[in-house]
Order: structure tokens, then sequence, then C-alpha cells
């Protein structure tokens, strides 16, 4: 009888219901969370912070103001690439082995003179060199050295139209279905002084595999916004009839668009 | 014998509730967002041998092995960091599924749960701190030089090798220390690491990553931080379940709670009473104040005596609580 009560103590029945209870929220905690992860009101609601992170961060930043620029000394010894493996058509292959010789930067939508640029003219026009720091989603850090012409330095030849609100690079890799990556900036950040497009890494032509011949460096976002490979420049006054229309490839696939943060 | 007081008014429970879900889904949907990159660093980059922390999967003979490693100290975790037993076999994770949010692998998905809940920890704290600093309530625990003193007295009154607490007031030193060293150091650097990860701030305040000593240092305090979040939950739940589960839980959540009757309380109680100044609350208050906004705030302030209170607001006790609460043999209830 003793033996009984003691098993139905109350401090058992305590232990006995908090141990049910941990399990329960470990199993159960997962599947609500996935539950709600993949819901798509839930998802619009935790969306909204990406609002509150642009408005504060860019209110938080002067116009003029500019990313950390470090010294030589602090290169990474290998600029990790990331993303899609390079083109791989035989055009592109091809126009790699001429160091680019037919590859022109096309640059169109809403602007008053569209125009294509050779890498020759790009790298003739005046050049911004920055040693910075590259920040992949991820959470990894490279510091690489760019040399490049400003994306402004474009703008002031194109002459964007007033109601052009983003820059949309298209780019020439594929993942494996094929898609096209892209991106999309603003243009606050296509004017920002360290937002260039780069011809050099680390005083050598853009390696294939970190996006030759042109890439995008856009220092007030994450790594995927940096565009690589890129072929075509367009202004738009929306993107959301570009493939899924969240503004870029990952985008697509459930990351900000503002990726400053 | 045993008073009902109301401990802990409304704002300080729907905070504090909010603040441990908060709380919960920043940590477990952090632990996701470290599955992407399971290493840490110090500096600015992270050069790929230069990792002093890190979590992994290594394929031995077919067999896949996780392992946790610390400046070049390896140990195997299988089964629980590095590898997870999933229903389809052994598969390479740093953090378990059934510690992250969401479970599957989603670094989009974790970064929405985790800004939207930074932001929501942020106002919620914020709010807390300023409502507590206009009311004065903060200035009861925070640590003070000579609560620091007393820190060694309290804790042989907790090993048992000093019959009397050395607690003044409504916390005890330790607690203050817990509390202050949570909302001074820990709470702003968590924030401050958080926003040095960021590019635009990189460039809005370049001293920001460089205070940490580079973005990846700031990361690695991110981790680290997160972490004293998760010890000082834990010493708050321990407390909670030895100091009178039921009590505590039912404090904040009605409000109420079950006090012992002592000379000590009494003479605390007095205390309280006497440092009430309805002026201390500004013109405004006094003017705008409203019958229910009166009664919040006697309620607020006077944490201690039912008996100025409508009999109907205090909630009948549950029958078993204090059968409960009268096994209590501490001469102090310590608020976890």
């Amino acid at each position: 009888m003793s033996k009984l009560n003691r098993k139905f103590s109350r401090r058992n029945l305590l232990v006995g219901a908090l141990q049910a209870m941990s399990a329960l929220a470990l199993s159960g905690c997962q599947r609500v969370f996935d539950g709600l992860s993949s819901n798509e009101t839930v998802q619009s609601i935790l969306e909204s912070a990406e609002y509150g992170n642009r408005r504060v961060q860019r209110l938080l930043t002067r116009h003029t103001k500019l990313a950390q620029e470090f010294a030589e000394k602090d290169i990474s010894p290998i600029f990790r690439p990331n993303g899609n493996p390079p083109p791989a058509t035989t055009e592109y292959v091809a126009d790699a082995a001429q160091q680019f010789k037919n590859w022109r930067l096309e640059v169109s939508g809403l602007v008053k003179q569209p125009a294509r640029f050779s890498l020759a003219e790009l790298k003739a026009m005046p050049s911004r060199t920055q040693i910075t720091r590259h920040d992949c989603v991820e959470g990894w850090s490279v510091i690489g050295k760019w040399k490049g012409v400003r994306l402004q330095e474009i703008m002031d030849r194109v002459q964007p139209a007033p109601q052009a609100k983003y820059v949309v690079f298209r780019c020439m890799d594929t993942d494996s279905d094929g898609a096209h990556y892209y991106e999309s900036i603003d243009l606050v950040d296509a004017a920002h002084p360290q937002t260039i497009l780069a011809y050099e890494l680390n005083d050598r032509p853009v390696p294939v595999e970190n996006g030759a011949p042109l890439r995008l460096r856009v220092e007030t976002q994450l790594g995927y916004k940096h565009a690589k490979y890129i072929q075509k420049i367009e202004f738009v006054s929306s993107y959301e009839n570009i493939a899924a229309g969240k503004g870029g490839y990952w985008e697509d696939q459930g990351y900000e668009w503002y990726a400053g943060i | 014998m045993e008073k009902l007081i109301y401990r802990h008014n409304r704002i300080t429970r729907a905070t504090h509730w909010v603040n441990a879900l908060a709380l919960m889904i920043l940590f477990m949907s952090g632990l996701m967002i470290f599955n992407a990159h399971p290493h840490l660093y110090w500096g600015s980059t992270s050069e790929p041998d230069k990792a002093f922390f890190s979590i992994g999967a290594v394929n031995q003979d077919g067999d896949l092995r996780g392992y946790v490693q610390l400046y070049g100290q390896q140990i195997d975790t299988t089964g629980f960091l590095g590898v997870q037993e999933g229903t389809f076999g052994p598969s390479a994770r740093a953090f378990p599924s059934w510690l992250t949010v969401p479970g599957y692998y989603s670094l989009a998905s974790s970064r929405r749960w985790h800004f939207f809940f930074g932001w929501l920890f942020t106002l919620n704290g914020l709010f807390y701190v300023l409502y507590n600093l206009a009311v004065g309530h903060l200035r009861k625990f925070f640590c003070t030089p000579a609560d620091l003193a007393k820190i060694p007295a309290m804790i042989a009154y907790y090993l048992h090798m000093r019959k009397q607490s050395p607690q003044e007031g409504e916390y005890n030193p330790l607690q203050k220390l817990a509390y202050t060293s949570i909302f001074v150091i820990v709470t702003p650097l968590v924030l401050l690491s958080g926003m040095a990860m960021s590019p635009q701030l990189n460039v809005a305040f370049n001293w920001l990553p460089a205070t940490f000593g580079g973005r990846q240092s700031a990361r690695t305090v991110h981790f680290i931080l997160a972490f004293g979040f998760l010890v000082f939950t834990f010493g708050h739940v321990f407390m909670v379940l030895t100091q009178g589960f039921f009590n505590n839980m039912r404090s904040m959540i009605s409000g109420w709670y079950y006090e012992k009757h002592t000379a000590r309380n009494d003479e605390q109680r007095r205390q309280v009473k006497n440092e009430f100044k309805p002026e201390e609350l500004g013109p405004t208050a006094q003017k705008h104040e409203t019958e229910a906004a009166a009664e919040t705030m006697s309620k607020l302030k006077d944490d201690a005596t039912v008996e100025f209170l409508p009999a109907k607001t205090a909630p009948a006790p549950p029958a078993d609580s204090s059968a409960v609460e009268k096994k209590e043999k501490k001469d102090v209830e310590t608020k976890p």
C-alpha cells in the first residue's frame, strides 16, 4: 500500500507530467513551427520585419557613408566562390578563352539612351577600387579588392526615366533546372558610391568562378545580391513580372529582397 | 498564515510571456541560421582553416559520424550534434531539427522568424524598461556595489552555510546580479553583435563590427550570448520549479501570489507602502487617471495589500494550491 502511494505521490506525478510535457514539447514544437513556417499567413506576418529592417536601416544610413574599407594585408587568400557553377555554354566558354572580346553589356528598359558596352569601353571609364568585406547570407565573410565602374557612371550615360525604380541584373549562370540567375536593387543602392560593376578582383580580371567578366558589388547588401556573370542591366518600375516576381533568384525562394541584414 | 498578494501587474505578465516566446524562437531560429555555416571565427573574415569552433560530420568507413571541434579538440557527438538520426537514416546536420525553427533546413525561413521576433523582443523589452523606469520599479532590482558585496553571504545562505538571508527589499543580491547583467550587459550586447553582422549597418556605423573585433567576432559573440540567455533561462526555470511552481506560475499568469505572513514580509510591505507617492507618477498621470487606471496603479504600487482591493477581483485560489504552499518551509520566498 505504501509502495503504491509513493508511486502516485505528487512529486512523481509532477515529474512525470513534466517529462511528458517536455517530450511532447520537443516533438510537438517542431511540428507546430514547421506547420507555421509553411503557412502563408504566418509567412506574410513574419515578412513584415523586412519592411522594418529596410526603413530603419536606411534611416540610419547617410547616403554618402561608405562601407568599411580594408588594407591590402587584410585581403583573404581565397575569395570563396558560391552559388551556381559558371555558365557552361559554348558561347561563354569560347568567349572566356578570348578575355570576353565578344561580350557586351546591354543596358536597357526605362532609360532615355539604351546602350551596349564592351569590356574595353567599361575599363576606359573612370574606375573605383575598394577593398571590402563580402558577407554571405550563410554567415561567412571574405575580403577582396575590387576594381570597376560605378553604376552611377552607367546611369549618367543611359539616364533612367523618372518611373524607373529598380535596376535588374540579368545573368548568364543558371541553376540545375536551367533557371537564370537575376537580381534587383533599388536606385538608392544603385547610386551608392561603392556600388560598382567590377571587372577586377585582387588586381586580376575577375576569375570565372567569381563572375567573369562583370559582377556587381553592392556593399550595403549580403552576397546573394551581388549578381555575377552579368549580361544585361534593365531599369524597371516593378519586378513583379520577372520570374516568380520577388526580385531575384534567391528572393523567389523565400529570401528577403532587402538583404541589408 | 498566508496572504494572497497581487505581485505582477498586467504589463509585467504580458511582457514576460512575449519575452519568453520571443527568446525561445530567437534561440531556435538562430540555431537553424548557424546550421548554414556551423563554424565560428575571430576577426573580420572566415578563412576556412581558422575556425576555432566547428560542428561537422565526417564519413568513417561508410559510417557518418558527427563531431564538435573546439581549438583542435574533437569529440564525437553522433546522434545529437553534427549527425542526426532520421527516418531515412543518419544525416549531416549541426544542430538537430528538434532544436531549430523551422525543424527542416531552411535558412530563408529561419531568418524570417529571427528578424520578426528580433523586433518583437526589442520593442517588448524597450517597452518594459521604459515603463518600469517610469514607475520606479527598475531600481528595486538594479544591482549596486553594496549588493555585490552581499553576494558571498547570499551564496552561503543558498548552500545552507548561513541561516540568515542577506536580502533586503524584494530581490536578493544574486537575483539583482542576474537581472542587471541581463539588462545591462547581455541584452545590449546581443543586439549590437547582431546588428554588427548587417552589411547596411556596416555602412551606417563602420565602428560597429570593429568594436567586436570584426564581423566574424561579432557573430561569435552573438552565438555565445545566445547561450548566455539559455543559462539564465535554465536558472530562472529551476528557481520557479524549486520555489513553488504553482504559486509562481499563478503569479505570472493571474498576478496573484501566496505569500507567507511573517514579520519580515510585513516590514517589507510597510516599506513599499511608505515609498509609494502618487506624485512620483507625474502630473499627467494624476490628471488623467481614470478609475480603472487608478485601480491598476494601486495594484502596481501597493503589491502587498489585498485588503484594499475589491474582494471580487481576487480570484478564488485553486483548492490544491494552498496545500502545496503550506508545505513550503522557507521563510524567504524567492522570485525567479
